[in-house]
């Protein structure tokens, strides 16, 4: 007879349960359920607190489902399945449930603060102790097995289940970006049909649910025959039919401000900031492969040369128009770019890391200090910088009125100045100089037995990148029409390598990408504000131990690593080699 | 970079090396790794169109020889002439321009490029239609090196990729260290088979090995490095019947 469960499943279903019992008590201790119990997914049926709740025994009941991949798992039925989802719900359910038995018989605000008794009564459902800890072990067993009962059902109904949850989560999620805007379009009929007191109302969930469920049904489908008649066509044609994405793109891209409204096009002015400054150390990090942390001082340089150099009321006084400052604030980021290189050139890897984040350091240091100040305005910064945009665009075209204030307006010229990084470093990364990147990226001494300068491109992979990152930062300061020190800290080249590392290294569509991603949504749902480090965290574990090759990735990064494996196993097998000997 | 005429006249007068033109010289070179002294004051040289052998133990300064000369490495004394010029401590990328060529030790061919990129690398100080000349040539001395990616290469097609790279420098001399690491008796014998005849197309060369029978079997003439200094210089033949030779390095007690 078959074992209900052997010693081994029955160990990893503990471990997988365990695990799940630690990420809900995490959740509640870092006060994240607290945060978002009475934010309304669907008004009166469930929060997003409980959202979160429930997505932990979901995910580890899938996970548990999904595991005994061992000789035996072959073997293994459905209900066996099922039941192991429902013991790892039990499990971490049990665990919530014991500690909300201890937390509300014994008080431990004292030393975890974040457990308040209105978390408690959430959590408990409001019921006595005896009764809440059964429900929440019960619930958690339910959750568990419903997400291994996802598992072992066909992948279309999987899909369309999950697509329908994420549809309704996302367009909750939105509510406070799309209703107002709504509102403000005259569109109060649909807005209160979608939501009520910032949750959706249950008609409209139903309605997203069931528009989620089509999309993923319909979506395989939809892209095989949008790929066989892209395929079908005659070159020319396609071509055309690429052009006419690229313009259906382009225009999107132009239009988004005006119809998104003031908030959004902030969102985007700094999302745009930021994929400028990825476009730039994507060169020094993903083309030439060195790992500089400190690159939040050429983003400083921009800003302060700008400041300087436009500002009237910087210590300089020239005040010149911006578009006459920009060349000499590249040109002096640039020069930025190889003072901080030529020291680093010898050093490699982890060295050249902990160096480059000593120089940006340094940086925020001089530019806070007291000793510069007459120049740098220390700690004050430097005030009254002038932006070269209007404040306001008010055209009327007859039928189009085209009104345009703040970010609205700033957002065409990051964008232009985006797209044109994105085009350089896309024809650098195709020419010789990305070859030589490439290769020195590989293997540097054979890159320089083969005639590759490594001093040279090294040079000037830092004063490109230099170069890039100062536009942001000028456009950034033109933006805030001040600078302060403040703004230039350890976290930005940290936030803009996890764009890279998210997107994917040396791809520039990944890096565009990753910064919608990274900068836009954390920006769109302000709650998450205080988590947000916590998130990036979150993310880049995720992102190293599921798709280390980022989101979109450069062809050669994705052959490095996912060829690593495969090439080893080569090496074992080919009947070339024999055991290897010493070397001189 | 002037090397052609130079071998059509290597061609005419054979190979008769050891008296002819030096295209490579080494005096007196020392070279360290921090404070490890690991050529201790090497002194040997290379005549235009031979093909000179580089023998001994691990750890003997082989490697290291080659990598100074490349300038990969730096030399703290002595000096190493090309054709008559001193390039001692030149950079390495001026170096392959001036016509050394290194194919280092372990392959290291670029695995993540195509086989086509890396060889292209190797001509990345060059343009112009003489390249494409030499890609040809270099494929058809490898015809196993068409329509591969570098990192499933096999372990002979990696070392024939990447003498090929270094060949594409369009080299006067070139550097093989340890071509035959871990390769089988057959594409030894394979690889030692294509030098000669990368020799006989007119490249000095001057070789690193470990498998000192094979090597002193293609050079007509060799040195035998212990501990960063040269002991014994001769021909081939020569030291192939060396007793001392036979005993350390051809496994014959």
């Amino acid at each position: 007879m078959a074992e209900l469960i052997s010693r081994r499943q029955l160990r990893r279903v503990a471990t997988i349960g365990a695990v799940a019992a630690v990420a809900l008590l995490y959740l509640c201790m870092v006060g994240l359920i607290e945060a978002f119990k009475d934010r309304n997914v669907v008004t009166g049926v469930i929060t997003l607190g409980a959202v979160m709740l429930l997505a932990v025994p979901l995910i580890a009941g899938y996970r548990a489902a999904l595991l005994p991949r061992d000789a035996s798992a072959s073997r293994l039925a459905a209900w066996q399945r099922v039941l192991f989802g429902l013991v790892v719900g039990l499990i971490a359910g049990a665990v919530l449930g014991v500690f909300v038995v201890i937390a509300s018989a014994v008080d431990v605000r004292g030393v975890l603060v974040r457990i308040s008794p209105p978390l408690l009564e959430f959590l408990s459902f409001g019921l006595p102790s005896a009764l809440a800890f059964l429900a929440i072990t019960g619930l958690g067993g339910l959750t568990g097995a419903l997400g291994a009962l996802l598992l072992v059902s066909p992948v279309r109904i999987r899909n369309a289940v999950t697509s329908a949850v994420i549809a309704v989560v996302f367009m909750s999620m939105i509510e406070p970006l799309l209703r107002p805007r709504l509102e403000q379009l005259d569109y109060t009929a649909i807005s209160d049909f979608v939501y009520k007191s910032h949750g959706l109302t249950e008609a409209a969930a139903i309605l997203f649910l069931v528009v989620g469920a089509v999309a993923a049904i319909l979506w395989q489908p939809a892209n095989d025959l949008v790929r066989r008649t892209v395929d079908a066509a005659p070159v020319e044609s396609r071509r055309r039919i690429r052009r006419w994405a690229i313009g259906v793109l382009v225009v999107a891209v132009l239009i988004l401000p005006q119809v998104s409204g003031t908030f959004l096009a902030q969102v985007a002015v700094l999302v745009g900031l930021y994929m400028l400054l990825a476009l730039g150390l994507n060169i020094v990090v993903g083309y030439a492969g060195l790992l500089d942390l400190g690159y939040v001082a050429f983003f400083a340089v921009g800003a302060y040369l700008t400041a300087l150099l436009t500002s009237p009321n910087s210590s300089l006084g020239i005040g010149l128009p911006f578009f006459v400052a920009l060349p000499i604030v590249m040109l002096g980021a640039g020069m930025t770019g190889l003072l901080i290189g030529a020291p680093v050139l010898r050093l490699r890897g982890d060295y050249l890391a902990i160096v480059t984040l000593g120089f940006g350091e340094i940086a925020r240091v001089l530019f806070e200090s007291d000793a510069l100040q007459p120049w740098l305005g220390g700690v004050q910064g430097i005030l009254g910088i002038p932006s070269p945009f209007p404040p306001r665009i008010d055209l009327d075209l007859g039928t189009m009125h085209i009104f345009a204030t703040g970010p609205q307006v700033l957002y065409y010229p990051i964008f232009a100045f985006c797209a044109l990084a994105a085009v350089f470093a896309y024809r650098l990364s195709n020419s010789r100089i990305g070859r030589a990147w490439n290769a020195m990226r590989e293997d540097e001494s054979v890159a320089e037995a083969t005639g590759v300068s490594t001093v040279n491109y090294k040079l000037l992979a830092f004063a490109l990148g230099a170069t890039t990152g100062c536009l942001s930062g000028a456009l950034f300061a033109v933006q805030l029409g001040s600078v302060f020190p403040g703004s230039f800290d350890v976290f930005v080249s940290i936030t803009v390598l996890a764009v890279i590392i998210l997107g994917g290294m040396g791809s520039i569509p990944g890096v565009i990408l990753g910064a919608i991603v990274l900068i836009g949504l954390p920006e769109l749902l302000r709650e998450f504000v205080e988590y947000r480090v916590l998130v990036y965290g979150g993310v880049l574990v995720a992102m190293m131990l599921l798709r280390p090759e980022g989101l979109i990735p450069n062809r050669n990064r994705q052959r490095e690593l996912h060829e690593a494996d495969s090439e080893e196993e080569q090496e074992t097998l080919d009947g070339d080699l024999m055991p290897q000997r010493g070397t001189s | 970079m002037s090397t052609e005429p130079a071998v059509v006249s290597q061609r005419e007068s054979g190979p008769s090396a050891t008296d002819g033109e030096r295209i490579l010289e080494l005096s007196g070179v020392h070279t360290y790794y921090g404070n490890i002294h690991a050529l201790k004051g090497v002194t040997m040289h290379v005549g235009l169109g031979e093909i000179v052998t580089l023998i001994g133990s691990n750890g003997a300064g082989k490697s290291t020889t080659l990598r100074t000369i490349s300038g990969i490495e730096r030399a703290r004394e002595g000096t190493i002439r090309l054709k008559g010029r001193d390039i001692t401590n030149l950079p390495a990328h001026e170096v392959v321009g001036l016509g050394v060529a290194h194919a280092p030790e372990g392959r290291r061919v670029f695995s993540r490029m195509t086989v086509a990129e890396n060889l292209d690398l190797g001509a990345f100080r060059r343009s112009g239609p003489d390249v494409a000349a030499d890609l040809a040539r270099v494929l058809d001395l490898f015809p196993r090196l068409r329509e591969q990616k570098a990192g499933t290469l096999s372990g002979g097609e990696q070392q024939m990729l990447a003498i090929g790279r270094a060949l594409m420098t369009q080299p006067s001399v070139l550097l093989l260290d340890e071509p035959s690491m871990g390769l089988s008796p057959i594409l030894t014998e394979q690889i030692f088979q294509i030098i000669g005849e990368i020799n006989a197309q007119g490249t000095t060369v001057l070789l690193v090995e470990q498998n000192a029978l094979m090597a002193l079997n293609v050079a007509q003439r060799g040195y035998v490095l212990q501990t960063g200094k040269i002991i014994l210089s001769d021909t081939a033949t020569n030291l192939a019947a060396n007793e001392q030779v036979r005993q350390a390095y051809l496994g014959e007690i």
